[in-house]
């Protein structure tokens, strides 16, 4: 997979933390998974698709981060992850799939994205049809972590 | 002032609610599609809708807007994660009056909202 591809997601994940919460987070070193089994206790996924493109984006976050995260966005404090953290995970993904896909738009590459889909549990899996490696995206701030993972097929 | 904040995630509703609130707009009334936000319409001076959501969308919701006469100059502004700039175009030519795209500053969401109760 193409490194122009996974930049625009990077730069949405940092640009979406930065604007909606004032967090300056930092990517780590990026890495192919090998397996299903995500890192984190809830995810946000969307997938995208066009005649010539498909694959998906997803946010895996540990259940302090994601409380982290929500208590940012929405100034209410939670002690476990609720209906309204699951929507904050999906809106966030939602958000940074979307300024992602605006950019590719731009490069000529267009595709539509899915409503985001939430998943919660320890040590979740998430299955993908595409024939591509999904590369991990480390992201880091304060001593908190989540990754994004994406996969993406392009046939020009 | 009454504003209608229309998005189908909680949360979205929730972070432009707190801005709108800790800015000194205090009537906010929210709705989770274009179907709940026309029945919600009555005293409504300024729309921030999501474009989409499911049920009915937030340009399906300004052409209805728009063709109603009772609310037809009711200012929107849609606040939205399609940022490409033919989306830009379709919205305005629906009748948009401004355009915010996710993700956003407080400073930006009152700027267009000065703008557009301005123009």
């Amino acid at each position: 997979m193409d490194v122009k591809y996974i930049n625009p997601f990077i730069n949405a994940t940092i640009n979406t933390m930065e604007t909606m919460m004032g967090l300056s987070i930092e990517p780590k070193p990026p890495y192919t998974k090998d397996k299903l089994q995500t890192q984190g206790d809830i995810s946000g996924v969307i997938g995208f698709a066009e005649k010539n493109v498909s694959g998906s984006v997803v946010l895996s976050f540990p259940e302090e981060t994601a409380l982290k995260l929500y208590a940012a966005l929405t100034g209410d404090k939670v002690f476990q992850i609720t209906r309204d953290v699951e929507d904050s995970i999906g809106e966030l993904t939602n958000i940074v799939a979307g300024g992602a896909k605006t950019v590719l738009a731009a490069q000529g590459l267009t595709f539509n994205i899915s409503i985001p889909s939430v998943i919660v549990g320890k040590n979740h899996t998430i299955n993908t049809k595409i024939d591509s490696p999904i590369i991990v995206i480390p992201f880091q701030f304060d001593r908190l972590r989540f990754v994004m993972e994406v996969t993406m097929k392009v046939d020009l | 002032m009454k504003i209608l904040v229309v998005d189908d995630s909680a949360t979205m509703r929730r972070i432009v609610e707190n801005n709108l609130k800790t800015s000194g707009f205090e009537d906010i009334v929210q709705a989770t599609n274009g179907v709940e936000a026309l029945a919600n319409m009555a005293g409504i001076e300024l729309v921030l809708t999501d474009w989409n959501m499911p049920v009915m969308d937030g340009l399906s919701l300004v052409k209805e807007i728009r063709s109603n006469p009772t609310f037809a100059n009711v200012p929107i502004v849609m606040i939205t994660t399609e940022g490409a700039k033919e989306e830009v175009i379709q919205a305005l030519k629906e009748g948009v009056n401004d355009y915010i795209v996710k993700p956003f500053t407080k400073q930006v969401l009152l700027e267009k909202i000065e703008k557009v109760l301005e123009g």
